[in-house]
């Protein structure tokens, strides 16, 4: 049982985090990799904020005794300007593979630095103590915090794909999505396209900075040896097997690819001189899945219908995804690279 | 016609590393008349309109649109004052809607901004309504009404035209300049765009067409400018160029040398 709210804690989680994806990649068509940096962020400032000053030896900034939602607040705020910043340049004329090799750059140095600056998040040994939030205020016993935990969790993914799905349906996820298609002909009918991309690379950071301030609270402690920058492939299979664009399906995408891979792998026989086949069979696999949802179903399970009319009555989601597999459309964005 | 010209080249460079695309162009768009842009392939009819859509910046010169400056201006910016461009494939945003796409030719720009989409759903709802109206009268229009609910990256190369051309009329440009609007176009389909492009005119715009169908230039145009080696080596109707030598030895080639 505390195995499954665990389970479905950290699906919530990685939701959150795949609807920033959704956001940058989804509806503006950047395909980022720094995300997982901004997550990380969210987790180090987060700790950082709440866990109280580091005793020598260990080192980090902040080190405040913040209460947790002010500090999930001001984690969030202060990623949003770092990743304007990377925005601003990458976004400028930089496109597809030019962009992605640059964010891979942003987040290779964000890690290299969060891991051998040891005054900032205590380098390799990383920071812990942030234990229980809101636990304490709100009067909840340790045993009962994992459920509160959930129910917090559940509750901020709702509220972020309340948000999410007014923007998708909006006129405004429309303009995202034409830009996402033809950005030279989205310019051409006055959608400015530099603000746009920004704007939706920034709302996305901030997402995955709130994921990650939730992970926080989760994890309790944070160090370079638990994330790595190949994390985000994790949550671009979620996005790809729910349906890029999609928010709904990209959170059911997030709950399959999460939870079915976590139990995919748990019966595997632990090799006592092997303790990393695991883990790192479970890359291979997301790899494998990503290889083929691109090549059999790249819309995914739920492929996202914005201004499409309701399918008639009786075909439901699960339906309409039964009836499209194997056709495999695709539209290929044109070429526009560094003009 | 200077005084009259919604349109005004002035004297437009550009170099692509030692090659000269445009030297030296200048010319002048009547307003509310319909001129054709021709040329050989290589006369620098595609770089001009890229340097006057925002999409290629000039080394050097001068392009006036009602008055205002447009060099260095960033292509969104231009379209925003009247002036849209089409491409020589249609572009149309293939995952959308033909709906859509006409819906995005409105250009409603401020029902695009975030906040309004979270805290003012039902005046945006209201606006998106009444421009539905003109936009299926538009769709009517262009015989696209049966297939409104359609992904635009479905339809044939001809209703792709389509679309393309009705998004143009949702924009109600003061300008605008068609990139080869027959590529790819049937005959009866082309007398269709025709039509469209004299409706552009009666409904206040400005048209451009870049174009190597001769014939539909001849139908279409009041007036055509010649363009070769990148520079403007005529204006004026096409019957009185069409025997002009060196509009004559420009699409035939050198067949002197």
């Amino acid at each position: 049982m505390s195995y499954w709210i665990s389970i479905l804690t950290e699906a919530c989680i990685f939701s959150i985090m795949a609807q920033g994806v959704n956001v940058i990649w989804g509806w503006a068509g950047d395909f980022d990799l720094a995300l997982y940096g901004y997550v990380a962020l969210g987790v180090y400032l987060t700790i950082a904020m709440t866990a109280g000053p580091a005793l020598s030896p260990e080192e980090y900034i902040l080190g405040w005794h913040l209460p947790y939602l002010v500090a999930v607040v001001l984690s969030v705020l202060i990623v949003l300007p770092i990743a304007a910043l990377v925005g601003a340049v990458a976004l400028r004329n930089l496109r597809e593979i030019y962009f992605a090799i640059t964010t891979l750059g942003v987040i290779s140095v964000i890690y290299v630095i969060v891991q051998v600056d040891t005054p900032l998040f205590n380098g390799f040994n990383g920071i812990a103590g942030l234990v229980t939030p809101m636990a304490g205020p709100l009067g909840i016993s340790y045993n009962g915090y994992k459920y509160f935990l959930l129910g917090f969790c559940a509750v901020v993914l709702l509220a972020v794909v309340l948000v999410m799905q007014r923007l998708s349906t909006s006129p405004y996820g429309r303009a995202m999505r034409s830009i996402r298609d033809d950005e030279r002909a989205a310019a051409a009918f006055g959608r400015g396209i530099f603000r746009a991309k920004l704007v939706a690379y920034v709302i996305g950071a901030g997402l995955a900075a709130l994921g990650g301030s939730l992970f926080a609270a989760y994890l309790g402690a944070f160090n370079p040896s638990a994330w790595a920058p190949q994390e985000i492939l994790t949550l671009y299979a979620a996005v790809l097997v729910g349906g890029r664009g999609n928010v709904r399906g990209v959170v059911a995408g997030t709950f399959i690819v999460y939870i079915g891979f976590i139990e995919l792998t748990r019966y595997l026989p632990n090799i006592a001189s092997r303790p990393e086949f695991a883990p790192s069979l479970r890359e291979v696999l997301i790899g494998l899945l990503i290889v083929l949802m691109l090549k059999f179903r790249p819309q995914g399970l739920f492929p996202d219908r914005h201004g499409l009319p309701r399918s008639p009555g009786g075909t439901g989601p699960l339906a309409r995804a039964l009836a499209g597999i194997g056709r495999g459309q695709r539209s290929e964005p044109e070429k526009s690279a560094a003009a | 016609m200077t005084a009259e010209a919604i349109l005004e080249v002035r004297g437009l460079n550009k170099s692509f590393g030692g090659v000269k695309a445009v030297d030296d162009c200048s010319f002048g768009v009547p307003a509310g008349s319909v001129l054709g842009l021709i040329g050989p392939n290589g006369a620098g009819k595609s770089t001009t309109i890229d340097m006057v859509s925002g999409f290629g910046r000039p080394d050097s010169g001068s392009v006036r649109f009602e008055g205002t400056e447009l060099v260095r201006q960033p292509p969104h910016r231009i379209s925003r004052l009247g002036l849209i461009r089409t491409f020589q494939s249609p572009r149309e945003w293939g995952s959308l809607t033909v709906l859509d796409n006409v819906m995005l030719g409105m250009r409603a720009f401020a029902r695009e901004s975030i906040p309004r989409n979270l805290f003012a759903r039902r005046a945006v709802r209201r606006a998106e309504a009444a421009d539905r109206v003109r936009v299926e009268e538009i769709l009517h229009e262009f015989n696209l009404a049966a297939l409104r609910h359609e992904r635009a990256e479905t339809l044939s190369g001809g209703q792709k035209r389509l679309v393309e051309f009705a998004r143009v009329a949702a924009a109600q440009p003061r300008l605008v300049i068609l990139d080869e609007p027959m590529g790819g176009v049937n005959p009866v389909l082309g007398e269709r765009m025709s039509e469209a492009i004299k409706g552009f005119v009666t409904a206040g715009s400005t048209v451009v067409i870049v174009e190597h169908n001769m014939k539909f230039i001849e139908e279409t145009c009041d007036d055509v400018v010649v363009m070769d080696l990148g520079h403007v080596i005529a204006q004026g109707p096409y019957s009185s160029l069409r025997d002009d030598e060196r509009v004559v030895t420009a699409y035939l080639g050198s067949v002197d040398e």
